[in-house]
């Protein structure tokens, strides 16, 4: 590191620039969430609630990765068939494997063989076939909810192998759950794709200019492509995780987080408009979701209302984000 | 007192003077030419008129009245209407719906379909012969016409709203002769119902056959209202020139001529034949170390061919050689590859990330080479930035700032420097000090002439006549998407280029 980038680092500390970065905007929501849960329900904020809480955002927080390289690609990047995918992933793991653990790493790998190729036929749709992305990718959820229906009968066979469900949920070092330690492996990868690969400069520089990225040599098709195959593989990842987590697959286990992972992005201050923002916020992100729906459960509110609040928050959310788009032009 | 009277109209762009006490007096009845070179600002003065732009200065009458023209609202309420060359279209939408667009016809607020289906098919029924006798799909989306059609339905939508006064910009610009001819009967028509038509465009023989005087802008300011039928093309050409000013001869001395005539037999870009939609049959060939300026009147093609060279456009037919090997691009990838560098016309639309850091505009393009298995080093990014930086002094606090927090000029110079990080063998740039001011003109100069020092073959298309003059070796002009002269040595003049951007014989 050179004394220019010291420099910078500095200049980042100033503490009006510090309330403007939405990441720790985030972390501050997230206090203050913990803060308010603490009053309501002594023992809300303890470590081992926390722990607790990361065990289970980890999958939102997964499946959210491949979002937000989605999102980050502009163009009204956006893929709703993140949960469907997931929730296909989980199944095939289950009936691949039947429960047998010398069998896990083949259902593992043709998880992430059959979700990639959704992940493609999704790119191909909005790369080569100009169709819209929240089209392409909500006419993708229609056809994977009828691939799982005829794959699986409509009841999913098999379990998750035991080997499965050690890994995500054994503990290790201060409680913290093996789900978490996938989570923060797959996190320093995905910062580090994003920041520090060809890959992911590419991906800003669709989502902040695609004209330009065109006219840069960037082969802006092929990318396109890409960005989808990616959110479909972490959408694997999550469920496999989730699956884990769960023991058995049913044919909706994760498709809550077709529209949570949009939420988790955009709270972590990724632009739907695309070319600002990365992966570090989303994570925050997924946690404060998670710290909310903790909260609204130790509040006693009823699912139904539960689903209500999540939604108010994501229009709320999405508004922010319109006015943020206009102070942009 | 005539009909329009505009006085003492000012605009600057930043340092830029566009125009400088223009003014414009027509009347009613009459068909009025307005004429210049590039950056006469005559479509300045169009937008001035119909609103699209905001004067510093300026006082307008129409038929006496002192008129306050903000927004193109209140041209319209004046009215005034306009059709440029940009089409200003809705293109999903049919063509009986673009031509009423904002003058539905309505009836108790409720829109009246078969009225306006009415008023719109009697409209281009004057337009008929220009489509051979049938008349336009009313119910088609407009953006499946051809752009012939679509510049139609844009006239036919000018004439919708029964303007006193009426501005074609290039309006012609983009039709065949038979489609001409129709247009002009109907300007005559409109003419001999009173109403006053300014009328601009690249051909002279249209504005000698419809205008009955012109007003001859140069460098922003009138160089003379005439009668067209007393004067002819060549005087007219002189009006636009004026004292001919002498082209900064200093810039293209000292580059060693002779060594480039040498150099020329082997020509580092060469094209053949090269044809899109918008260029015919376009030949040249460029040596190592030599500037090829494309000149013409704007949007002749000039940008249309550097755009074809990069790989931007589909190339329908002829061939490109880089140093004798093959270099057709199908795409800018494929251009990039071939050492060929394009700075694009418009700066903030294709040429930078405006919400990316300064670090990464500059290295997005030759990251690859770089980078080891796709992984990038921080280290080597900002020392490829900071060579980039240096080379062309751009002023920055920090890589990592907004790329939007530079100034203009510096922008521009960030378009610049990141192709030279690509190490490119030929230069595209599509009038690269646009909108910059002179000391980064003088800046961009150097670095022009460092590329040719370092053997790069650039083509330099700019709307600054004087600034194309000055830098190019020889200049290609070119009219309608073909190349109509090329001119070298003691031919490199003002008022060759603009005779000749004009298809007039040289005085």
């Amino acid at each position: 590191m050179n004394l220019a980038t010291l420099r910078d680092r500095a200049q980042l500390a100033e503490p009006r620039d510090l309330l403007r970065n939405p990441v720790v905007l985030s972390l501050l929501v997230l206090l203050a969430l913990f803060a308010a849960g603490n009053l309501v329900a002594p023992g809300f904020a303890s470590y081992g609630s926390f722990v607790n809480t990361l065990r289970i955002a980890a999958f939102l927080g997964v499946i959210a990765a491949g979002q937000t390289i989605v999102i980050l690609g502009g163009g009204e990047g956006i893929d709703l068939s993140v949960g469907k995918i997931a929730t296909f992933s989980t199944v095939v793991v289950a009936q691949v494997s039947q429960g047998e653990d010398e069998r896990l790493l083949v259902a593992i790998a043709a998880a992430f063989a059959y979700c990639g190729l959704i992940g493609l036929a999704n790119g191909i749709g909005v790369a080569y076939l100009r169709i819209p992305p929240l089209v392409m990718t909500l006419g993708m959820v229609g056809v994977v909810t009828g691939i799982i229906r005829v794959y699986s009968g409509g009841q999913p066979e098999g379990r998750a192998p035991a080997v499965l469900s050690q890994v995500v949920n054994g503990t290790a070092l201060g409680g913290v759950r093996g789900s978490v330690w996938i989570w923060l492996v797959v996190a320093v990868c995905t910062i580090w794709l994003l920041r520090r690969t060809t890959f992911g400069r590419r991906v800003y520089a669709l989502g902040a200019n695609r004209e330009a990225a065109f006219l840069s040599g960037i082969n802006v098709q092929r990318n396109l492509v890409l960005l989808y195959v990616a959110s479909s593989l972490y959408a694997a990842l999550g469920g496999i995780m989730l699956l884990g987590f769960a023991g058995a697959a049913s044919i909706n286990l994760a498709d809550q987080y077709q529209l949570i992972s949009i939420a988790a992005v955009v709270i972590g201050g990724t632009t739907l408009a695309g070319g600002i923002g990365g992966y570090l916020g989303t994570a925050v992100g997924a946690v404060v979701l998670q710290t909310m729906r903790n909260l609204l459960i130790v509040l006693d509110i009823p699912a139904a209302g539960r689903q209500v609040v999540n939604g108010v928050i994501l229009i709320v959310l999405l508004s922010l984000y319109g006015r943020q788009r206009r102070l942009r032009q | 007192m005539a009909f329009l009277e505009m006085r003492g109209v000012d605009k600057r762009y930043g340092g830029v003077v566009a125009l400088d006490d223009a003014s414009l007096s027509a009347e009613r009845g009459e068909v009025h030419g307005l004429l210049g070179a590039n950056g006469s600002g005559k479509s300045t003065l169009n937008k001035i008129l119909t609103g699209v732009v905001a004067p510093d200065r300026a006082s307008i009458e129409v038929d006496g009245a002192d008129t306050r023209i903000d927004r193109p609202q209140d041209a319209h309420h004046r009215g005034i209407s306009a059709v440029f060359q940009e089409l200003s279209l809705v293109p999903d939408l049919s063509v009986t719906a673009n031509i009423v667009l904002a003058f539905e016809s309505t009836r108790l607020g409720f829109v009246q379909r078969r009225r306006d289906r009415e008023r719109a098919a009697a409209l281009l029924e004057r337009f008929a012969p220009a489509f051979h006798g049938n008349t336009l799909p009313l119910q088609a989306p407009v953006g499946s016409l051809s752009p012939g059609e679509q510049q139609i339905v844009e006239i036919a939508k000018a004439i919708a709203r029964e303007p006193d006064i009426l501005v074609l910009d290039e309006a012609t610009a983009s039709l065949y002769s038979a489609q001409v001819e129709v247009v002009s009967a109907v300007v005559r028509e409109l003419r001999a119902a009173g109403a006053l038509v300014l009328f601009t465009s690249h051909r002279l023989g249209e504005i000698y056959d419809l205008c009955d005087r012109a007003t001859v802008l140069r460098n922003g300011a009138v160089a003379g209202a005439v009668e067209l039928a007393e004067t002819t093309e060549a005087e007219l050409v002189e009006l636009m020139v004026g004292s001919v000013t002498a082209p900064a001869q200093e810039v293209v001395e000292g580059r060693g001529a002779a060594s480039l005539e040498a150099a020329r037999d082997v020509p580092r870009l060469e094209v053949e034949g090269l044809t899109t939609d918008r260029l015919q049959d376009i030949s040249c060939r460029v040596a190592a170390g030599e500037v090829l300026g494309l000149g013409g009147l704007a949007g002749q093609g000039q940008s249309a061919l550097l755009n074809a060279l990069f790989g931007a456009v589909r190339i329908r037919g002829g061939s490109v050689t880089i140093d004798g090997q093959p270099a057709l691009p199908r795409r800018p990838k494929q251009a990039v590859d071939h050492g060929i560098a394009l700075v694009p016309g418009n700066r903030g639309r294709e040429g930078l990330f405006p919400v990316r850091p300064i670090l990464e505009n500059l290295t997005v393009p030759s990251m690859r080479g770089r980078a080891r298995f796709g992984v990038l080093s921080d280290a080597a990014e900002r020392a490829a930035a900071v060579r980039a930086g240096e080379q062309l002094q751009i002023k920055y606090g920090s890589l990592d700032d907004g790329v939007m927090t530079l100034s203009g000029g510096n922008q521009q110079k960030v378009v610049v420097g990141k192709w030279l990080l690509t190490d490119p063998r030929v230069v595209l740039l599509d009038d690269p000090t646009k909108g910059i001011d002179v000391r980064a003109k003088a800046e961009l100069y150097e670095v022009i002439t460092a590329l040719t020092e370092q053997g790069v073959a650039v083509l330099l298309n700019s709307s600054d006549d004087d600034e194309l003059l000055a830098l190019s070796h020889r200049v290609l002009v070119f009219f309608e998407g073909r190349v109509v002269s090329e001119l070298s040595g003691n031919e490199l003049t003002r008022d060759r280029l603009v005779a000749d951007s004009l298809q007039v014989a040289a005085t």
